[in-house]
């Protein structure tokens, strides 16, 4: 095979993250060209932008259909292994409904850089989740999270948006530097950048304590980006400041891009030396997340910092089934359902909080929702299952998303008292989690007097919802499809 | 492979969901409802006929749960992504009944039926919405009596939650009903979500002995047995290690149990859910869910783990349901307000399946088995007439004057003496049998909870009679002077008459003839007892056991 031939297999192999990068390329560009003007030409825009983008997401899912994936995957810089495809379908459904949930709330303005920085970040998490190559790693991280800086500057231009911005922006970049810092030393320890290099330094039965510090580094780099404790201190603020389909943006693509990339670094064969510095921090780490995320939600009175709190405590969870990785206890696999189920219901109820906004209503804090199912059943029953799915009931996904944490974490045997004792912190914070989002759900079905029908239509963010209550309750019982 | 019990699962969560999606206003759809409550119980009763006529005897396996007709497909197969020392773990899901379950699916069956019967009437507001729910319950119920693994037992144990929730709330007291189904959800929730954790630990034991991980009941009761013979051939130490590595499965999951049968010092959600939920509601949530954590015992703690049990908590917990026979009924007897009354006579009477479960052995397993059907039908009818007498009168409260209805409503009248009576355990009615038979299992392992229990017997009769008293006897009848607008003022109707007259029907046929529904547990206790007659002889050496094998 010669060099043209094997540029253009591997080409075909990536072409789903191509195409949503130089799609937002284009939608980029397109703002160049694009006429503004009246309300009814804002209408057109809105329209035309969105169905572009919704194109270029449905191109990226034919591209990842149409492809054969080889037998030997290479060392390159890319490797498109079982979490690089799992990565690309998160993206994939994710992007759908966030576009779906932008289609009517994205800013007039900037319509086009909206779209643009959205599916550029949505690109991203393909390539964090192919990458074999701490350059590669880097890259794709960063393409979810420079974008993420201009979107949270444009879509709200008052004080608390500026504020998010501000603040995202720095600890963002903050952040980045001491997870280059963390990788120069990977690169310092086992002289290569390559991850499958590194891999067998991980692995060796001593390890340096270099090694060490540099994974810790790393870690610290990372849990930013999930919103682990304690480099949660953001999240309530952006949650609030910046607009409900950014929120939900910030909800969902750092978290998948963070753990996709932990995955890639921990998901092998640690050495006995990295296991047993690394499996303590990351299980302290999810302890502390589960807690505080649960009890400041628990006290919150405004629904976005809950929410807020609520994602900061799932990342805790998912935490707990990466320590499972990490000791062999789990494969990648629970991570991924669990993302996938926590898309389906983050998202479902974020766009459902956006058809009430959008037609009118309030949704600042919990007390706003009082009755909401007899001014606008539909979007209540839909923010309804989204909770009962976060609660981790059955008939929803959460609950086999909730159910794999819980088998992965004790399955090292209940003779383990670390394994033992996870799984009932799990479960206290699981029941705490239950009283907040049911203090959400009892408000929505409280019977009010006086009540004001909201009675405008947004099919987009209807749709969106729909999609999303779909799939929390298809999932569980096709546990599979996840 | 019977295609029964899938059928009986799907039926009402079929009909209930296309009633509660499809609803819309139509007065036809609460009647459907009621029609697919009708088929179910049908379904049901042809289950106990299947299960009964195909009960194996002991065949030498030494499984102590073995499904008389079993469901379990290869598409309900799973291969978990989680590893366990190196082996990726399959578990095989199944469904089936043995004859305890067969007797809670007919008990789900038929409370289903009369349920939905009275909501026709009773319930003004979204009656299709109510009954499709009441569907849903009734289907996730079936699920639990019905399952033969751990997996799909948590599941459907968990799941009843979501549709009660919202009958809680949807149909009781506004002011108070969000209150008090939150209290529920989260008592429900804090027992059952560390209960996880405890089954987990079950289901790890299998590969303990180097078995592929495995989650049916079947497989690992029989590991469980040699695990506890084992165990016990091994003396006083190896017990000691077999208890020290099991006691906290036993503690997690009798708390989540716990909570649900409302034992003593975890009952507190129990009245209020009872007070503020629709009668109609309660009757369900009294007669079906609240067995729901004897038979978790029944069927997961004493197969699985009996020695931890015997050692850790038979005694406290016999001791438990003892006082909660005597507490439930002297606070009931304090209560002026009908449906407390009812509430803490509920917890009394489950009291004695708690002790009836913790003798451990034949009289007294059969004895709360027994129990839990006929407290069941008896519950399910005294808070089906609570809902008729509420019709009638607003305020149930007797404190200041006895009410007098008898006169008014003689039919009810007559049906609530028959079900005090039998609630009090007259001879001859169903009441008496569980009763008896859990006191002569427990004067075998402690005298003093028996000599308490049968204390509970007499104030249970007393605050019975004072029901009685109170509501229906007295006054004339005629002081209401500001009688309601929606006041009923007829006596009950032909339906409600034959609803409540089927459950006296079952109420005396049990009574008179108990070894009919003996007959159908019969070989499961046996099983059981093949395990728990050593361990309880092994743990409990100063315990008269000796007359305990007398089948």
């Amino acid at each position: 095979m010669d060099t043209l031939e094997f540029t253009i297999a591997s080409l075909k192999l990536m072409l789903p993250a191509i195409v949503l990068i130089v799609g937002g390329c284009l939608l980029l560009c397109s703002g160049l060209i694009m006429k503004s003007g009246d309300q009814h030409r804002v209408h057109d825009n809105r329209n035309a932008l969105g169905a572009l983008s919704m194109l270029f997401i449905a191109l990226a899912g034919f591209a990842m259909s149409f492809r054969e994936i080889p037998a030997d995957l290479g060392s390159g810089l890319f490797r498109l292994d079982e979490s690089a495809i799992a990565s690309e379908r998160l993206a994939l459904i994710g992007g759908a409904i966030l576009v779906l949930i932008s289609w009517s709330t994205a800013p007039k303005r900037f319509l086009a850089e909206y779209y643009g920085c959205l599916v550029i970040m949505l690109g991203g998490i393909p390539l964090v989740g192919a990458a074999n190559d701490l350059v590669s790693l880097f890259l794709g991280l960063e393409l979810v999270s420079i974008p993420t800086y201009i979107l949270l500057g444009i879509v709200k231009r008052d004080n608390l948006g500026m504020e998010a911005a501000i603040k995202y922006f720095l600890m963002s970049a903050f952040s980045a530097a001491f997870f280059m810092l963390g990788l120069s030393y990977l690169f310092g320890t086992s002289g290569s950048t390559n991850l499958q290099v590194i891999y067998q330094t991980l692995g060796s039965e001593t390890a340096s304590k270099l090694t060490i510090v540099a994974l810790l580094f790393v870690l610290c780099g990372l849990a930013f980006r999930i919103t682990a404790v304690p480099f949660h201190f953001y999240a309530p603020d952006v949650f609030e400041g910046t607009s409900l389909s950014m929120a939900s943006a910030m909800a969902y693509l750092p978290k998948v891009a963070g753990f996709v990339a932990l995955i890639r670094l921990l998901g092998t064969q640690l050495g006995p030396d990295v296991m047993s510095a690394v499996v303590p921090i990351l299980l302290a780490c999810s302890a502390l997340t589960m807690i505080i995320g649960n009890f400041m939600a628990a006290a919150q009175a405004n629904l976005r910092r809950l929410l807020a709190y609520s994602s900061v405590a799932h990342s805790g969870y998912l935490l707990l089934a990466l320590a499972a990785l990490v000791r062999n206890n789990a494969e990648p696999v629970v991570l991924y359902s669990y993302l996938a189920a926590y898309a389906a219901m983050t998202l479902g109820f974020f766009a459902c909080l956006a058809e009430i906004e959008s037609a009118g209503g309030k949704t600042i804090m919990i007390a706003d929702l009082s009755g909401m199912f007899y001014r606008r059943p539909a979007a209540s029953i839909g923010m309804a299952i989204c909770l009962l799915s976060m609660i981790g009931l059955p008939l929803t996904a959460g609950f086999w998303a909730k159910f794999l944490v819980f088998m992965s974490t004790t399955a090292a045997g209940m003779e383990d008292p670390i394994s033992l004792g996870m799984g009932i912190l799990m479960a206290v914070n699981a029941v705490i989690a239950a009283a907040y989002y049911w203090r959400v759900m009892s408000k929505l079905f409280e019977s009010s007097d006086a009540y004001v029908p909201l009675r405008v239509f947004r099919p987009s963010l209807f749709l969106a919802y729909t999609i999303c209550v779909v799939l929390t309750l298809v999932w569980f019982f096709v546990p599979y499809a996840m | 492979m019977s295609y029964l019990i899938p059928l009986t699962i799907l039926l009402p969560l079929v009909a209930g969901l296309t009633i509660f999606v499809v609803g819309l206003k139509g007065k036809l759809m609460a009647q459907l409802g009621v029609l697919a409550a009708f088929a179910s119980f049908l379904l049901s009763a042809v289950i106990v006929y299947e299960a009964f006529g195909k009960a194996e005897t002991n065949d030498g396996s030494v499984a102590t749960v073995v499904p008389a007709i079993e469901y379990a497909p290869s598409w309900l197969k799973f291969n978990l992504p989680v590893a366990l020392a190196g082996k990726q773990i399959k578990w095989q899901l199944s469904l089936g009944v043995d004859g305890i379950g067969s007797l809670m699916v007919l008990l789900t069956g038929i409370v289903g039926l009369a349920v939905s019967v009275f909501s026709l009437r009773q319930i003004v507001n979204r009656s299709h919405h109510y009954v499709g729910l009441l569907l849903i319950t009734q289907s996730m119920l079936f699920g639990v009596f019905m399952s033969m693994d751990l997996v799909s037992f948590y599941l459907f144990f968990e799941a009843v939650l979501i549709p009660l929730i919202l009958l809680i709330t949807g149909w009781g007291h506004s002011k108070e009903a969000s209150a008090a189904s939150k209290k529920f959800l989260l008592f429900t929730l804090a027992g059952s979500i560390p209960m996880v954790v405890g089954l987990i630990g079950l289901a790890l034991q299998s590969s303990a002995v180097n078995m592929e991980s495995t989650v049916e009941l079947q497989k690992l009761s029989a590991v469980a047995f040699q695990q506890q013979m084992h165990a016990i051939a091994g003396g006083t130490e190896s017990i000691a290690a077999y208890t020290s590595s099991h006691q906290w499965i036993v503690w997690v999951l009798l708390l989540g149990f716990g909570i649900k049968m409302a034992i003593l010092p975890l009952h507190s959600w129990l009245p209020t859910t009872y007070a503020v939920a629709h009668p109609n509601t309660t009757a369900l949530i009294a007669s079906v869910v609240a067995k729901l954590g004897v038979f978790g015992i029944i069927r997961i703690v004493i197969p699985l783990t009996p020695l931890a049990l015997a050692q850790e908590a038979q005694i406290l917990f016999a001791a438990l349901g003892a006082i909660a026979i005597v507490y439930g009924a002297m606070v009931a007897l304090a209560q002026s307000d009908l449906r407390r009354v009812l509430a803490y006579s509920s917890i009394s009477h489950m009291g004695f399946v708690t002790v009836g479960l913790m003798t451990l052995n034949t009289d007294g397993m059969s004895g709360a088995a027994i129990q839990m059907f006929n407290h069941g039908i008896i519950t399910c009818a005294m808070f089906l007439i609570l809902s008729l007498l509420e019709e009638r009168k607003v305020n149930l409260s007797f404190k200041m004057e006895d009410l007098g209805m008898a006169s008014l409503y003689p039919r009810i009248a007559v049906l609530l003496v028959f079900f005090t009576l039998a609630g009090a355990g007259l001879p001859g009615l169903n009441g008496f049998v569980g009763e008896l038979l859990a006191m002569v299992g427990m004067i075998r392992v402690s005298g003093i909870i028996t000599a308490i229990t049968v204390l509970g017997t007499v104030l249970g009769a007393w605050y019975g009679l004072k029901i009685v008293q109170r509501v229906l006897f007295g006054s004339d009848g005629n002081h209401d002077t500001h009688h309601q607008q929606h006041e009923v003022r007829t006596d009950c109707n032909a339906t409600e008459w034959a609803t409540l007259g089927l459950l006296a029907f079952v109420c005396l046929y049990i009574g008179v003839r108990p070894s009919g529904p003996m007959a159908v547990i019969k070989n499961d206790i046996e099983r059981l007892v093949t395990v728990t007659q050593p361990v309880s002889k092994a743990v409990h050496t100063d315990i008269d056991t000796v007359a305990q094998n007398n089948n």
